[in-house]
């Protein structure tokens, strides 16, 4: 140890100043300039991120119980305190079988989603990919896009009767208008210079659509859908609204008859937590199906 | 090494690739982009095409790739009339188009797969090209994690892979640093060199286009046609891979002042 370091000072004294050595201090600390709550763009570690989306979520609690103190007295029954709610979630589960009502509406998201995904994905990837096609379905989808769903109800009543496909179809018609317009332009979207390498590769069409327009559109397709099941959260209450005996919107909308704010709130907690529930799984979906996608922020 | 695509091997005196009379025409006429271009490709030349932007070299290069189609004109590969893509003619782009859904390696395997080589010589063959790009220790890594040279050598190996009998790229370092740029034209020298390929190959860059090329046909602008069809001569028939061997070589300096008052001449 010793030696080697002599024998290198002997071989090239005027390259001292760039040899690692005991003597000389160790290079000073660096001291990065003190960080800012606001940093343009950056992004907090995981741990920092889950601190702060705790204390959103408290701030939101403060103001709403904030907002039940501050409401008169008299009108205070119509402005539960989170105590409140939290009991009439307590006894809808424990004593009304809320599980029950709960369960029918996942049942009933899940089920039209999945019928409108099975349709809508294979559609849009194909008016994507296809101008013909686009140019045979655009127009009448569109004009589709621009009806209310809710205006379907009474339609539906007719045809089906206060029954489970009426609102499986409701939610159905909701979605997949959109949905479709998504993946359409999810499939637009991608590098048409991956279209055009497999044609150049002597790829054919089949090949192609599956193995290069597929795969690349994929990851924004999973995020459309994401966004778009959000949406059939919203269509469920209206769906459960109109002549339902189960589900959680039938739950609040009998609630609402006997003025029982407490237990509409507790509702809409449920709807929330199953939409935030249903967001994760979804992301982590896509984390396990695209490991090679850089993460996306949304 | 020579079974993927045996339907090509050249035929003597044949042109790889011969383009007669080509016109393009857009906005239904009445912008003429190509105007009745003729060459023929030299088998295992390389050729660059240089010119003035919206001259026409992209929309030449699409035509010869069959990724677009001429108004007016004919194109023969090997003296067969060639409509449409297909893998004879091997493309690399300026954009990435190295699949991000697929490993350097089966992005690689990809073109093979598709041209149906057997399992066992598709991964050998892999493994070779990945080996010639410098790439075999990012076999397993996703194109997210490789560096813009690197993606671009990923599409390199996938097209060489393929074996075909042309390889076309427009501007295919456009997007690179200078350095990076100046390693994949040697890399890239190296396996024209050992691969024997025809190439076309655009490039806005004089020094590029004179360092990789055997011949550069100049395009003129509105509407395109060739201006000057320029064989190397003063390489003397070799290719230079040092590129200070290059500058020092008599004719260099001619030669690049000659392209540049071209170039000015168009731009005016
Ligand atoms: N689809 C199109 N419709 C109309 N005009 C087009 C189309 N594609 C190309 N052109 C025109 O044709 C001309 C030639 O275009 P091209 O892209 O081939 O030029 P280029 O030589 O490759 O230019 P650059 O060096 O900038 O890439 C340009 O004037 C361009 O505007
Ligand atoms: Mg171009």
């Amino acid at each position: 140890m010793e030696s080697a370091i002599s024998k290198s000072r002997d071989a090239s004294s005027f390259s001292q100043q760039n040899l690692p050595s005991e003597n000389i201090e160790a290079a000073p600390i660096y001291i990065p300039p003190k960080e800012r709550f606001l940093e343009f763009r950056r992004q907090p570690s995981a741990q920092r991120a889950s601190v702060l989306a705790f204390a959103g979520a408290l701030m939101f609690l403060g103001l709403w119980e904030a907002g039940h103190y501050l409401t008169p007295a008299s009108a205070r029954k119509f402005f539960p305190s989170i105590g409140e709610v939290g009991s009439a979630l307590y006894v809808l589960f424990a004593e009304r079988n809320f599980l029950q009502d709960v369960s029918v509406s996942c049942w009933r998201i899940f089920i039209s989603f999945m019928a409108a995904s099975a349709i809508a994905v294979p559609i849009g990837i194909l008016m994507g990919s296809f101008g013909n096609i686009r140019a045979l379905f655009n127009p009448t989808l569109t004009a589709w896009r621009y009806l209310p769903a809710a205006s379907f109800i009474p339609l539906l009543l007719v045809w089906f009767g206060p029954t489970d496909q009426a609102k499986i179809a409701l939610l159905f018609i909701g979605v997949i208008f959109f949905l479709i317009s998504l993946v359409l332009d999810n499939t637009t979207a991608i590098q048409k210079e991956f279209v055009e390498a497999g044609l150049t590769m002597g790829a054919s069409r089949s090949t192609i659509l599956t193995g290069i327009v597929v795969p690349a559109a994929l990851p924004a397709i999973f995020d459309s859908m994401r966004n778009m099941i959000a949406v059939s959260w919203t269509y469920l209450v209206i769906a459960e609204i109109v002549g339902a005996q189960d589900g959680i919107g039938a739950v609040m909308m009998r609630a609402g008859r006997f003025l029982n704010v407490d237990v509409i709130m507790a509702g809409i907690v449920t709807i929330g937590a199953l939409g935030l529930l249903t967001d994760l799984i979804f992301r982590g979906i896509c984390r396990a199906l695209f490991p090679w996608n850089v993460e996306r922020r949304s | 090494m020579n079974i993927v695509a045996k339907d090509f091997t050249p035929v003597t005196t044949v042109p790889p690739l011969k383009a007669s009379r080509i016109s393009k025409e857009y906005l239904g006429g009445t912008f003429k982009a190509l105007d009745d271009v003729s060459f023929e490709l030299q088998e295992n030349q390389i050729t660059a095409f240089v010119g003035p932007s919206g001259c026409g070299k992209t929309t030449m290069l699409r035509i010869i790739a069959g990724l677009e189609y001429p108004t007016r004109g004919r194109l023969e590969v090997f003296g067969k009339n060639v409509q449409g893509p297909g893998p004879d003619r091997g493309m690399i782009f300026q954009a990435y188009t190295s699949f991000p859904w697929l490993t350097a390696m089966q992005n690689v395997e990809y073109g093979m797969k598709i041209l149906k080589v057997p399992a066992a010589e598709r991964r050998e063959r892999t493994m070779n090209f990945l080996k010639l790009v410098h790439l075999e220790k990012f076999a397993d890594t996703y194109p997210r994690s490789l560096s813009g040279g690197m993606k671009q050598r990923v599409a390199l190996a996938r097209t060489l892979a393929q074996n075909p009998a042309i390889i076309l790229m427009d501007e295919p370092f456009g997007a690179l640093d200078a350095q990076v740029r100046w390693e994949m034209q040697e890399l890239m020298i190296e396996l024209i060199e050992r691969e024997k390929k025809t190439v076309v190959a655009i490039t806005h860059d004089i020094e590029e286009a004179i360092y990789l090329a055997d011949r550069i046909i100049f395009f003129s602008r509105q509407p395109g046609r060739i201006k000057a069809d320029i064989p190397l001569t003063f390489k003397g028939g070799r290719r230079i891979k040092q590129k200070e061997e290059l500058l020092e070589m008599p004719g260099y300096a001619e030669l690049e002042r000659q392209l540049f008052a071209m170039m000015r001449e168009e731009i005016k």
